[in-house]
């Protein structure tokens, strides 16, 4: 309901950090609107968990400004740290306090005292429907529970942002569906999310996503909009047998300028649909049978092995 | 193909031992120092005992018996108060440690034939220093009385011998004859520094393992236990006798410590403590459930027990008989033993057979119990 | 600074102490242990010499000088020997500490009113052991010529000087009275910094540090929240170190308790602030413990706990004023032993104060820039 209020919860121009001669974060850009859930996908070290600790005013920036929850990021960093939750990839939680005592110990650290912190704890032991569980101790806890009870106690003090990082490393995938219906939850209530990850299913979940490389952002838009804007050629998806002479001869091929393995099927781009035929021609004339060749639409997966390629290959 | 698999090993622990500089620190510079406060800072010997003279008399014999301190060079005089309160305030301050107060009469009472009483004030607080200092002053006293004694005598125009004393003490020291303190405490050094490794470095190695969860992926490969622990404790073992030979290196360069047995004794006797050093540490590396408990452990059961109770410092014949039983179960007590008696006294395995035999037990039983516990612990 | 975050952190803190049996285990035991130790276990006084004796003279006077040191109470003797041939063998093996050798013409020489000779040979592998033993000798040979004089001239009036010792602040001269405020120190140190620095550290390690940096807590905030469960904890450790030591070992404080607190807390600056350093350069648990013993150990050794700092060369004496536990160890025996109060400890309380503000100030503007 409160998905287009229009005004921004974040906006960055020109951010930079470096360490010593290391560029983390080059010349970043963008801007996310309030209650959007806004996903940041890239590989380990692409400078994914350096950006959200820039705005959550841990890290200064080199270079660049900033705004979240329109306070700026250098100046107002005590102020933003009451406004947003933050979720870490690691569990951090303490394991030798009880369920309760963690609620209760990151509410009062944020100023949630007396009733409105018992409602606070009310709602999170609900939402990770922790009730029967909330005088064990979080260390006993599975993994999945400890997540939900992660996301409850970032979320104690009723922040308007959500800053998650890699929050669903490590948990099984009905844990992961039942954190994101937590996320829709909280988007719905006008929490703005801002969330890193490696699934690319959950990164078909986000409102928008923007793809880093190498500190820098390569590619940014909806899920729907990099799958059909971003990719350069078609994709054709290739069942063949036997599968890897297949992969072989296709890339091989000069008018393929892709090829790879995608579940039992190939996945290749070539620069326009009316290349097929040369395709299957080529597959036939090796001797490859093939039982199906038609353009496909890419997955998220597809656009960033290709969009990372591109931007290799520029570099 | 076992022995590839320990050399894989101990090669992964010797370069996470490289790659980190507090390990290092612990294993190069903390023994350096050791030996060097041991052989420069710290004296066991009380010398230059900070006294003050509070001297009623005045005369040429209270002023000789003050000589008579300051001569020993046991005693150092560094003020002389002129009032009780000043007396007072110099041993409450902690800057006087005796004051000797000698009584008007002192003189007069000597020319009389009398017996002339003088004061020692003693600041007790530290025992040990105190009792010695007593000591001393006790003896200068008495060698004083004795003088004077004579002296009298003499004049009385009694025959006495002219030589002084009419029983003359010749006294030798064997061993030390300096009575150097360095020589003493050095070569029981390498046992400390040996326990103290073993503690430190060895008894976090299989918890660290255990915590980071990098045990499973080494139990899932083909390496078998004995090849594990094998493969784990040697580094130890070679960093260890660097260490032998480091303070051995030191002592004979830097302090002179003399090595009048053999040195290979030494180091063969060194390699049977140092097993059962490292099965000690081992033991406590398999018991303890994390790093932290492990590091509180290895340092409560071996640092303590080694420097207090092993003789290193404080004599062993000095304690408890409780305690003296409880000292023979520690594997220091007879190192120490056996590295002063290699080192100052040139003792062969014909005397030390003993202690070596004591010493080669507790290393089998420490390695079987601790090879036992690894097992179980896998 | 907002107090109600502070107090609540400390909550937390505490909460997790209390739940951690280990810790309360080391809490208690440590003190304990280190008490029995230096208390009880060992000490450097030095009684029951073995002694052999060869006596080649086997006249009325050489038995006589042989009963006169086991009479002594110093010496037992240990073995009667026949010849200087099994001397070596007896030292060698460290059977005897001192080997008493009267020679031939000994009783002889004094009968006839000359100055006779004896030899002793001493194990001088412990010198400090052999000073003593060489002291305890010549007292026994003194008090004997003395007598040998005055029998030699019955009538004539000898003078003779007479020490009358007076022991101050610890008359009986037991080690444990030195050793306890000892203790107190050594315990309160490692202890409050050990703990200090692996609390962060631990934080660090399973990052929840990460979390809290996020959180409106600020550094001061987050650093006061974690030292000073441990300053609590500190003084808790002085009041389990004092019970145990006045009710097991009978030690009584000479000086005034409330000044004892008052001074600890004082100190604890200095250890909270370096456990709070070693944070700082620590990633894990492992290396903070590791930091903290390579602390540990000079403070220790140079700070005149079991060793005298007077005893040592005048270069590592000027070392010692930078280890601030030196300080703390005096004041400590000050009040414990001699009962004297600030107008005799002042220097040492200001020394120890300067060093208490730089370290903790360094330490806390180290802590501070490495979270950001």
């Amino acid at each position: 309901m409160t998905r287009t209020r229009g005004e921004a919860a974040v906006t960055i121009s020109g951010l930079v950090k470096t360490f010593g001669r290391f560029t983390a974060v080059d010349q970043i850009s963008l801007t996310v609107g309030r209650g959007e859930i806004f996903g940041f996908l890239g590989a380990n070290g692409a400078g994914k968990s350096t950006t959200i600790r820039m705005l959550c005013g841990i890290l200064a920036p080199t270079a660049g400004s900033g705004t979240v929850a329109g306070l700026d990021i250098v100046r107002e960093t005590e102020q933003i740290k009451t406004r947003i939750g933050y979720m870490s990839q690691r569990f951090s939680l303490y394991d030798d306090l009880t369920v309760t005592e963690n609620i209760e110990f990151f509410g009062e650290i944020y100023g949630v005292y007396g009733a409105r912190l018992a409602r606070r704890t009310a709602w999170i032991l609900a939402m990770a429907n922790l009730r029967e569980r909330q005088d064990s101790l979080t260390g006993e806890l599975a993994m999945g529970w400890k997540q939900r009870l992660a996301l409850g106690c970032a979320m104690v003090h009723e922040p308007e942002m959500l800053f998650l990082d890699e929050p669903t490393a490590g948990v099984d995938p009905a844990s992961r569906r039942r954190f994101w219906e937590l996320i829709y939850a909280a988007a719905e209530q006008g929490v703005t999310i801002f969330v890193t990850t490696h699934y690319m299913d959950e990164a078909e979940h986000c409102d928008r996503l923007a793809l880093m490389h190498r500190g820098r952002i390569i590619a940014l838009g909806t899920p729907a909009e990099l799958k059909d804007g971003y990719m350069a050629g078609t994709l054709l998806e290739v069942r063949a047998e036997p599968v890897m002479a297949a992969l072989e001869r296709l890339s091989s091929l000069p008018a393929v300028r892709e090829v790879a393995l995608f579940g039992s099927a190939l996945h290749a781009v070539v620069g326009g649909p009316d290349e097929a035929d040369d395709v299957r021609a080529a597959l036939d004339a090796a001797g490859i049978r093939v039982e199906r060749l038609a353009p496909a639409r890419p997955s998220l997966d597809d656009v960033f092995v290709a969009l990372i390629e591109q931007a290799e290959r520029g570099a | 193909m076992m022995l590839l698999r320990t050399w894989m090993i101990m090669w992964k622990e010797f370069r996470q031992i490289a790659r980190d500089p507090r390990m290092l620190a612990v294993v190069v510079a903390l023994p350096t120092f050791m030996i060097l406060l041991y052989g420069y800072a710290i004296n066991l010997d009380v010398r230059a005992v900070r006294m003050a003279v509070y001297d009623q008399s005045r005369s040429p014999q209270s002023r000789e018996l003050v000589n008579a301190f300051a001569r020993s060079g046991y005693f150092r005089v560094i003020a002389y108060p002129g009032n009780d309160r000043e007396v007072t305030a110099l041993l409450d301050g902690g800057r006087a440690r005796m004051v000797l107060i000698i009584p008007a009469r002192f003189a007069r009472r000597l020319a009389d034939g009398e017996t002339a009483p003088v004061q020692v004030l003693m600041d007790g607080a530290d025992s040990t220093t105190a009792s010695t200092a007593l000591g001393y002053a006790a003896d200068i006293l008495q060698q004083y009385s004795s003088h004077v004694a004579l002296e009298a005598a003499r004049r009385a125009g009694l025959t006495a011998p002219a030589t002084g004393q009419p029983v003359e003490n010749r006294a030798r020291y064997w061993y030390n004859p300096e009575l150097r303190s360095n020589h003493f405490t050095i070569p029981g050094l390498i046992a400390v520094i040996l326990m103290m490794l073993a503690a430190l470095l060895t008894s976090v190695t299989v918890v660290r393992e255990r915590e980071r969860g990098t045990i499973e992926g080494l139990l899932a490969s083909p390496v078998r236990p004995l090849e594990l622990m094998l493969g784990k404790l040697a580094p130890y073992v070679l960093i260890a006798f660097g260490d032998v030979l480091l303070v051995m290196a030191v002592s004979a360069v830097v302090f002179h410590v003399p090595l009048v047995g053999s040195p290979a004794l030494v180091l063969a006797l060194a390699g049977i403590f140092v097993i059962a050093a490292l099965g000690i540490g081992l033991l406590i590396s398999t018991v303890a459930p994390t790093q932290q408990v492990a590091m509180v452990a290895a340092v409560m059961a071996t640092q303590l027990p080694t420097v207090l109770l092993s003789g290193f410092i404080f004599p062993i014949s000095s304690m408890p008989q409780a305690v003296q039983l409880l000292t023979a179960l520690i594997p220091a007590t007879h190192f120490i033993r056996i590295l002063r008696g290699i080192f100052l006294k040139g003792n062969t395995l014909a005397i030390l057979w003993q202690p070596a035999l004591v010493l080669a037990v507790i290393a089998v039983a420490m390695v079987l119990l601790s090879a036992n516990r690894f097992r179980r612990t896998l | 600074m907002n107090l109600h975050r502070i107090l609540r952190l400390m909550k937390k803190e505490l909460i997790q102490i209390r739940r951690d049996r280990r810790i309360l285990a080391f809490l208690f035991v440590v003190p304990v242990v280190q008490l029995f130790l230096f208390g009880y276990a060992v000490s450097t006084d030095v009684n029951h010499v073995a002694m052999a004796v060869l006596d080649e003279d086997r006249t009325a006077e050489s038995r006589a000088l042989i009963r006169r040191f086991t009479a002594s109470g110093y010496f037992d003797q240990v073995a009667y020997l026949s010849g200087q041939r099994e001397i070596d063998a007896l030292l060698d093996a460290g059977r005897a500490a001192l080997v008493l050798r009267v020679p031939r013409g000994f009783g002889h020489a004094l009968a006839r009113g000359r100055g006779a000779e004896i030899q002793t040979i001493l194990d001088g592998a412990d010198s400090r052991m052999a000073r003593v033993i060489a002291g305890y000798t010549n007292g026994v040979l003194r008090v004997y010529g003395g007598e040998i004089v005055q029998t030699r001239a019955p009538r004539a009036r000898l003078p003779a000087v007479d020490g009358r010792v007076r022991v101050w602040y610890n008359p009986e001269l037991k080690s444990v009275y030195f050793m306890v405020p000892g203790v107190l120190c050594m315990v309160l140190f490692l202890i409050t910094m050990l703990m200090t620095a692996l609390a962060i550290v631990r934080e660090r390690e399973i990052g929840t540090l990460e979390q809290l940096v996020v959180t409106p807590l600020s550094a001061g905030e987050l650093m006061l929240g974690k030292t000073l469960p441990f300053l609590l904890i500190g003084l808790i450790e002085i009041v389990l170190t004092l019970l145990t030591a006045i009710l097991i070992f009978r030690v009584e404080v000479a000086g005034s308790i409330p000044l004892l607190f008052a001074l600890s807390a004082l100190f604890l600056m200095t250890s909270l602030g370096l456990g709070i350093f070693i944070s700082t350069i620590s990633k894990t648990q492992h290396e903070a413990t590791l930091s903290s013993f390579l602390c540990f150990m000079p403070f220790i050794l140079l700070s005149g706990f079991i060793f005298p700092v007077e005893n040592m060369p005048a270069a590592i004496q000027g070392v010692t004023y930078l280890i601030p536990l030196r300080y703390f160890l005096e004041i400590v025996r000050g009040i414990f032993l001699r009962g004297v109060g600030m107008d005799v400890l002042w220097p040492q309380v200001i020394a120890l104060a300067v060093f208490g503000i730089a370290i903790l100030s360094l330490a806390a503007a180290r802590f501070s820039k490495r979270l950001g």
